[in-house]
């Protein structure tokens, strides 16, 4: 078998006392959506914060594609194909869609040394990725962030992502706050990202959601990855909620 | 269709001083004819474009989310520098000019470094820098000013700042230095690669650093340029007035900001306008003339330039609260 897009290996990270993650173990394979769950304080965005370069390790090793990588910084991270989507942090709200999707990759017009940016080009993919999330409707490519709804906002995010390949997308806790349309946009992004043949790790509470868009479940608890094969079409949400709190610990063994 | 195009050119930053600038040359010209004179125009013109040039290479590193102040101290130091070495002997003046630039250049290094390695505020390291470079130009001189000769025939100073007749009207070759900045620094900021890095610098430092954006070498060559636009202002402006002061300058690294901010650009960083940026110079330089002109005392000019920044800054401040609303 050929190695997963993704392997970490007994990943610990402290900050201080606080062990908030210990010696965890996750994999994400090709064009696979995994939904992260655990209650609060389980380490789930500690462990994506390490996966996406944001925070360092304290101990533990990470693979990508069977290459051990080490990331100093979010953009390593995104160097090697893995993106991560917030809220809004990761979008210059005073720049227009076009301008952050090609934000760092702008696209140059000949002869080069003028440095003039390929609007052309751009609105062109742009006007296309929209539509490909869903939210071309009335909203020019032109249109500044800051004008935008937070579910737009992580529209654009996503398909910045597909756009540039990224292998892994991760979208943390992507539908808190978010209206009943707008949830059904951000899964059925999701679900799109990985027709595509993206990998996508995906955070929420709402074990709902998570029950209609992933391949496999994984929980966490205490810092610790304890089920990372649980698959929705065979397990029921109650059965989920039980590994989640711990209440089937006696079960497990 | 046409109401979209109406709310855009609404909300368009630059719309509020172009404006300003016509009621104020409507009122000055109404209450004394001469004021749209030849003579006045080109008498005004001359030392606007001066600050002008200051006042784009600010508008970018503004934008980026920076600012610099001491661009006034460079603009008297740099003619000083220039013209001691000419005057000494050791070089000519045409390499004592491109000393002074490279000088400059360093100077801004320093401020870029200062900012985006040690994260200092800019507003510290500038004012730092502003004191260094104001003292080197009064030690250096003992706070003479500096023997000047006229240079007219030289190709230098012809080319920098070397008057010329289009009938009547007097122009000084800077207007072109200004024009030619004004174009190739708006096409910069709007148009290319660099531009969007600046804006993005400014806007979420940390979202274009992730994007792989390096924002402190982008803002460090902005604080260079800020410096070597105040160092050719500075020798333009002592060529053309044959005079080399060690405190000139003094106070223009606020009545630049100003202008800048008057024009539309974020004090914060993320946006900024070029064209926006030429109007805040015209009007604050044409209040100064105007109000003398009209017969208001020149000590009032302050008074106004106060009241059209409060002014101008509600009104920037409420097109952006529109706009964050989605309007
Ligand atoms: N910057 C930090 N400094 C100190 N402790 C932290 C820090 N970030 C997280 N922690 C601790 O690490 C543990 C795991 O936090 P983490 O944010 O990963 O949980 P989570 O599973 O994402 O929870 P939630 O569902 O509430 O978002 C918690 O006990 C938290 O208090
Ligand atoms: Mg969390």
């Amino acid at each position: 078998m050929s190695e997963p897009l993704i392997r970490m290996e007994r990943v610990s990270k402290s900050y201080g006392q606080v062990k908030a993650l210990a010696e965890a173990n996750l994999t994400v394979g090709e064009s696979e959506i995994i939904g992260l769950l655990g209650d609060n304080g389980a380490g789930k965005s500690t462990l994506i914060k390490v996966l996406s370069g944001a925070v360092p390790l304290t101990s533990g090793e990470i693979f990508v594609r069977g290459r051990k990588v080490s990331f100093k910084s979010t953009s390593d991270a995104i160097a090697h194909g893995i993106e991560t989507i917030y809220q809004d942090s990761a979008l210059v709200t005073q720049l227009s869609i076009v301008r952050n999707l090609f934000l760092g990759r702008e696209p140059l017009r000949r002869p080069r040394f003028l440095n003039q940016m390929d609007h052309a080009k751009m609105e062109r993919v742009a006007r296309d990725l929209l539509k490909r999330v869903g939210i071309s409707k009335d909203i020019p490519p032109n249109t500044p962030i800051g004008s935008l709804s937070g579910g737009e906002r992580q529209s654009v995010a996503i398909a910045r992502a597909m756009y540039f390949e990224s292998d892994l997308i991760i979208l943390d806790e992507p539908t808190n706050n978010l209206g009943v349309a707008e949830t059904k946009g951000v899964l059925s992004f999701i679900r799109s990202a990985r027709d595509s043949g993206h990998s996508c790790i995906f955070i929420a509470h709402n074990i709902h959601h998570v029950f209609q868009v992933v391949d496999r479940i994984v929980v966490m608890r205490r810092g610790q990855v304890v089920a990372d094969d649980i698959d929705p079409r065979h397990t029921s949400v109650d059965a989920v909620e039980r590994v989640i709190t711990g209440m089937s610990e006696e079960e497990e063994g | 269709m046409k109401n979209r195009f109406l709310q855009g050119l609404l909300a368009k930053a630059e719309l509020g001083p172009l404006i300003l600038l016509i009621v104020e040359i409507a009122v000055f010209a109404s209450l004394n004819s001469d004021f749209i004179s030849i003579l006045n125009i080109s008498n005004t013109l001359a030392f606007t474009v001066e600050l002008g040039l200051i006042a784009l290479a600010m508008t970018l590193l503004m934008t980026s989310g920076e600012f610099d102040l001491s661009v006034g101290s460079v603009f008297g130091f740099s003619p000083v520098l220039m013209w001691t070495l000419a005057n000494s002997g050791a070089t000519s003046l045409v390499v004592a000019f491109f000393v002074a630039i490279l000088i400059a250049a360093l100077i801004g290094l320093i401020n870029g470094w200062f900012v985006t390695r040690l994260k200092i505020p800019s507003f510290l390291v500038t004012l730092g820098m502003l004191l260094v470079v104001r003292g080197l130009a009064l030690f250096m001189t003992n706070g003479f000013p500096q023997r000047t000769w006229s240079a007219s025939g030289a190709w230098l100073p012809r080319i920098l700042a070397g008057e010329f007749y289009i009938g009547d009207f007097r122009v000084y070759a800077s207007i072109f230095w200004f024009l030619g900045s004004a174009i190739v620094l708006g096409y910069v900021l709007t148009r290319t690669k660099i531009g969007n890095w600046i804006q993005a610098s400014g806007g979420n430092p940390n979202a274009a650093r992730a994007r792989g954006v390096n924002v402190n070498r982008t803002k460090a060559g902005l604080f260079v340029l800020c410096s070597v636009m105040s160092a050719l202002a500075g020798t333009i402006s002592s060529i053309r007035t044959s005079a080399a002061n060690p405190d000139s300058g003094t106070g223009y690294e606020l009545e630049v900001i100003a202008m800048v901010v008057i024009g539309g650009t974020a004090l914060t960083g993320g946006r900024g306008t070029i064209v926006g940026t030429v109007l805040g110079v015209l009007i604050l330089r044409i209040m100064r003339n105007g109000i003398v002109f009209v017969g208001v005392p020149g000590l009032a000019y302050n008074i106004f330039i106060g009241a059209i920044i409060l002014g101008m800054m509600a009104l920037h401040s409420g097109l952006e609260r529109r706009h964050n609303a989605g309007a």
